[in-house]
């Protein structure tokens, strides 16, 4: 990974020059989704505001939520925004141009695109952590580390799991339904409190929809060290990371090429 | 001379009718060929409505435990299994709406709009009995999956008056929606990019409207914001006619949707000739 980091370094500089062609747009739907976060949030602003806590969770706990799950969710749908739409591009054939060229073909393909919105996200999440550090007069350079690596582990089990779920389109053919669907299960259940659920339900977000693992299990470690989380959170992100990967190469074998090999300069 | 004022009178009514029902058949038949279009797909149907269980299932998970810590058999007049079918109607509604604001985002910026423009029908009412005939069958599945996930967790549905008179009110939720997604979407017209403007009206939908909590479970200074706010009438009102039908309420929500109705429908009709009037075709 390390020896690609140029390579990445690259495409993201691609990615952001192209972006500011268009600067308006750009900050328009940036500036929109942190809006749209911002309503959003205002709803468990007006909830706690009613009820006060619930099973164990409050206002603060839903900042610190918020904040690692935009910011997870921002940088990794902006630096990997081909994430959100690799069930297509294998169903359509699009694959062709990443396995013409000598690089990994799913680091290429899913650093080849940024999403303009994501940048919002994950400004909000900054802002939103922030918020949450001076809200709970806690802030201290441990737990800005705790945030980077919490936010790392959720854009890793993130992206792994929206590969997993479209590397299906190997075997079973375009199903934008069945991605959206996973898509919205995954964003739903990690913005809200994991107490809410039971043995069965709580096992399913670690495992099926690893929802845990993306807000409310890195969220819990920002706000105070815990190293059963730590360990959590490093082996969860490990494993779904080496999943999606197995699984991608192994769906790879049956893709049948679109003919669109090509040259972009 | 008198009879043959009258003659012409009674000819230009009976033109004017026979207008109203030609213009009404056009768009009766782009409604049907929607309607059987998302027929001919049923599992995109049956995926599109998956998504209310998951939410429902999520909602009954959190408002069983805050109507636990509270104690209360019911909150602001609302048992649980009133929340949940508030809920219920409240998402049905939501999941069912056609993104009319994104079809007419993409025909502005693509330019498809011109070949729609030289048609013989309105260009805003065409969109309306489209996205009508995709949004029936859409709330139709959603209503039924909901129902029967809900009724397993929370107890059985409100009784018969509830579901005719909520009826009533989702349609003209849906004719006040679509104004405002005409608006999003006839913005492309200035702005090109509208997806943040889509964004803030879910948003102001899921809170103002009363989707994620109903509006009663507010401060009182803040329900006062939501109820003078047009969100509100397009989730809350048949939402809340559902689960506590009276004619009254019927009565208090038709009024403010037809209040709303009115503003939003003349703004969009003004924006439409306007934007109209400003469009430059090149090449064809």
């Amino acid at each position: 990974m390390i020896r690609h980091l140029p390579f990445l370094l690259a495409l993201w500089k691609a990615n952001l020059i192209s972006a500011m062609e268009y600067r308006v747009s750009f900050l328009t739907q940036m500036v929109g989704m942190m809006l749209n976060n911002a309503f959003y949030f205002v709803f468990w602003i007006i909830f706690f505001d009613r009820f006060e806590q619930v099973q164990g969770w409050n206002l603060l706990d839903m900042f610190f939520l918020f904040g690692v799950v935009a910011t997870g969710f921002g940088a990794g749908t902006y630096l990997f925004g081909n994430a959100l739409r690799l069930s297509s591009l294998i169903a359509e054939g699009q694959l062709d141009y990443y396995l013409s060229l000598p690089r990994p073909v799913l680091l290429h393909a899913l650093a080849s695109r940024s999403n303009a919105s994501s940048a919002g996200d994950f400004t909000y999440g900054l802002l939103s952590f922030a918020a949450a550090a001076v809200y709970s007069d806690s802030f201290s350079g441990l737990m800005l580390l705790r945030f980077l690596l919490a936010s790392l582990a959720a854009v890793a089990v993130l992206i792994s799991f929206l590969v997993l779920v479209q590397s299906l389109t190997f075997w079973i053919g375009n199903a934008p339904m069945l991605t959206q669907n996973a898509f919205n299960a995954i964003i739903t259940f990690s913005l809200y409190p994991i107490t809410l659920f039971d043995g069965t339900a709580k096992l399913l977000l670690f495992t099926l929809v690893p929802a845990a693992f993306i807000g409310a299990l890195p969220a819990e470690f920002v706000r105070q060290f815990d190293l059963g989380q730590l360990a959590q959170i490093c082996g969860g992100s490990a494993i779904f990371l080496s999943l999606a990967v197995f699984v991608f190469h192994r769906g790879l074998r049956r893709y049948e090429s679109g003919n669109a090999i090509q040259v972009r300069t | 001379m008198s009879s043959r004022a009258a003659r012409t009178r009674s000819a230009a009514t009976g033109w004017r009718r026979a207008s109203i029902k030609a213009s009404a058949g056009k768009y009766w038949a782009v409604f049907r060929t929607q309607l059987v279009n998302s027929l001919a797909y049923p599992m995109d149907l049956l995926g599109r409505s998956l998504l209310i269980v998951l939410f429902m299932w999520i909602f009954m998970n959190l408002w069983r435990v805050t109507y636990g810590s509270t104690g209360a058999r019911s909150i602001a007049g609302l048992t649980l299994a009133d929340t949940m079918w508030y809920l219920m109607m409240a998402e049905a509604v939501m999941l069912s709406k056609r993104e009319l604001s994104d079809t007419i985002t993409e025909q502005v910026k693509d330019g498809s709009v011109a070949y729609l423009l030289n048609k013989p029908f309105n260009f805003i009412l065409y969109h309306f009995a489209a996205g009508l005939g995709d949004t029936i069958l859409a709330f139709a599945g959603n209503l039924a999956i909901g129902s029967a996930v809900v009724w397993l967790m929370a107890g059985p549905p409100p009784g018969l008056a509830g579901w005719l008179l909520a009826a009533v009110a989702v349609v003209f939720a849906w004719l006040l929606d679509f104004c405002f997604s005409a608006l999003i979407g006839l913005s492309a017209f200035v702005v090109e990019e509208t997806n943040a403007f889509r964004w803030i009206y879910q948003k102001l939908l899921l809170v103002l409207g009363g989707l994620l909590i109903p509006l009663d479970f507010f401060p009182a200074w803040l329900q006062t914001v939501a109820f003078n706010l047009p969100f509100a009438w397009i989730i809350y009102g048949p939402a809340r006619l559902f689960v506590d039908p009276s004619l009254t309420r019927l009565g208090a929500v038709l009024t403010q949707q037809a209040i709303w109705l009115a503003v939003f429908g003349c703004a969009v009709w003004l924006i439409y000739r306007w934007a109209v009037a400003r469009l430059a075709v090149n090449g064809g």
